[in-house]
């Protein structure tokens, strides 16, 4: 053994930005994670030119798996033109040379802030969401350790009780987003604060599903054909946002997840969340050729 | 504009194989071409100076030692490349991690028949309801004791290589012999 075998050819910078071993952890343990769905697995979460809580444990996920050929997806809150989704897109595409598109269909990496697009994702595609709060046992229980221990035991009472209360005080639940979900019947995790709206989306889907939690250090994987149930008691069923009925005032799109716009004499407009299909109806109404996906909800319902 | 930077041949390369392990793990039972013939391509994609190793075949040791990865005994390894299985020992040291720390569990990697041998159906996550694979070349009685062994989230799982082909069984896969 000689230092030449033992050394690299001089890079000014490592492919995809992460070095060799910062990828290798992270492969062991997206593998790890994708064998036990929704069981949280810790991993170092290395530096990337990024703060912590802004997506740096998607992008870590999405730099170990992307190569020159991979087109990718960035989207912050259904958006793909907002600074976040857009600043990573661009660091992606500078630190691995890879296509970008705003197009879901054309995708083959979609990382994603607290949204998952409306069309639906093929079996080639690839979701990673940001997850800034991996631990959905924290508002029950804020002891890590002891929160490890309930997960080992699948130990839930507390999160059934929390969602009891909430019924009790508010009479509906009032979990917005990141709704707690047992995943493959075992671990509860947090789907990442995508609304409700979207966690029927991840059951038996046909995509592999990576949420990966950088300032807290920890992944998870919702691999393809998976159940995944929002907690929820038999005689009070689980409801989305009521949105189904909303009218996009831009595209004239309907039955999609909206973002309300207050407007000054007290009442709101709304605009479809997913901003490419939003582009995408806009650039049908206007007569031009748009190839559109199948959608998850139809006519603002998720078929069973 | 900076330069962007280009991968390596050994970059592109291990990238290509953990994209064929990631798909072959999250679609248990579908089979999945990896760019080379096996257990080199999976060590330098996955091992490194962090990992317990063990290899049953002497020849794959120095290229263990090239990640730098320590050589450790069966019962203590993470990665264990157990080349064809000749009995079921070797399930029986295997690491399966605890309910605390599923990840602990090991990484076995065997070489089998992914064309021939006896009718398996697996269901779990992954699996669009059933599937029905051959697997040969495994020791009678081996996926019995699989399901003996493991108590789900504990577990290990199984990388399956016929040439440059891989099938991953992962520890949440139910496999029923028919």
């Amino acid at each position: 053994m000689s230092l030449t075998t033992l050394t690299k050819p001089w890079e000014a910078m490592s492919y995809g930005f992460l070095d060799g071993s910062a990828k290798r952890e992270l492969r062991r343990k997206t593998l790890k994670s994708v064998a036990v769905p929704g069981c949280q697995m810790p991993y170092a979460s290395r530096e990337v030119p990024m703060a912590r809580g802004w997506g740096t444990g998607g992008l870590q996920v999405s730099l170990t798996l992307v190569n020159p050929k991979t087109r990718v997806k960035v989207i912050d809150q259904g958006a793909d033109d907002s600074v976040n989704a857009a600043s990573i897109r661009r660091f992606i595409a500078r630190v691995a040379g890879t296509p970008t598109t705003m197009d879901t269909l054309e995708a083959d990496l979609i990382q994603s802030r607290h949204r998952i697009p409306e069309e639906i994702l093929r079996e080639d595609q690839i979701l990673v969401l940001q997850v800034p709060n991996p631990e959905p046992l924290r508002p029950v229980q804020p002891n890590m350790s002891i929160a490890r221990q309930m997960h080992a035991d699948a130990d839930y009472g507390r999160m059934w009780l929390q969602l009891y209360e909430q019924i009790v005080r508010s009479g509906r639940v009032m979990q917005g987003a990141s709704y707690p979900s047992l995943v493959h019947g075992r671990h509860v995790m947090t789907p990442s604060p995508i609304p409700r709206w979207d966690v029927p989306k991840l059951n038996m889907s046909k995509h592999l599903t990576i949420l990966s939690a950088g300032r807290e250090k920890r992944i998870f994987a919702v691999p393809p054909y998976t159940r995944v149930e929002p907690l929820v008691f038999s005689d009070v069923p689980y409801k989305v946002e009521e949105h189904g009925h909303l009218t996009c005032y831009r595209s004239g799109t309907k039955g999609f997840f909206m973002n309300e716009i207050p407007q000054d004499d007290g009442t709101s407009t709304f605009e479809v969340s997913d901003s490419e299909w939003g582009v995408k109806a806009i650039r049908k109404g206007a007569g031009e050729p748009v190839t559109t996906g199948e959608t998850w909800y139809k006519n603002g319902e998720m078929p069973e | 504009m900076l330069a962007v930077p280009q991968p390596s041949p050994a970059e592109s390369r291990e990238n290509q194989t953990f994209e064929a392990l990631l798909w072959a793990l999250s679609r248990p039972g579908l089979v999945r071409a990896m760019p080379g013939l096996g257990d080199a391509d999976l060590l330098a994609a996955l091992v490194d100076r962090e990992c317990l190793v063990h290899a049953a075949d002497p020849l794959l040791i120095p290229a263990v030692l090239k990640t730098g990865a320590k050589v450790a005994e069966l019962t203590d390894a993470d990665h264990v490349f157990a080349g064809t299985l000749g009995d079921l020992a070797v399930l029986d040291q295997l690491q399966m991690g605890s309910d605390l720390y599923p990840d602990d569990g090991a990484t076995l990697v065997v070489h089998a028949d992914l064309k021939t041998g006896p009718m398996l159906r697996l269901t779990g996550p992954g699996v669009d309801g059933t599937l029905d694979v051959h697997i040969g070349g495994l020791p009678d009685g081996f996926w019995q004791r699989r399901a003996q062994i493991m108590r789900y989230p504990a577990g290990f799982e199984l990388f399956l290589l016929d040439d440059d082909q891989v099938m991953g069984i992962p520890r949440s896969t139910q496999v029923e012999v028919l």
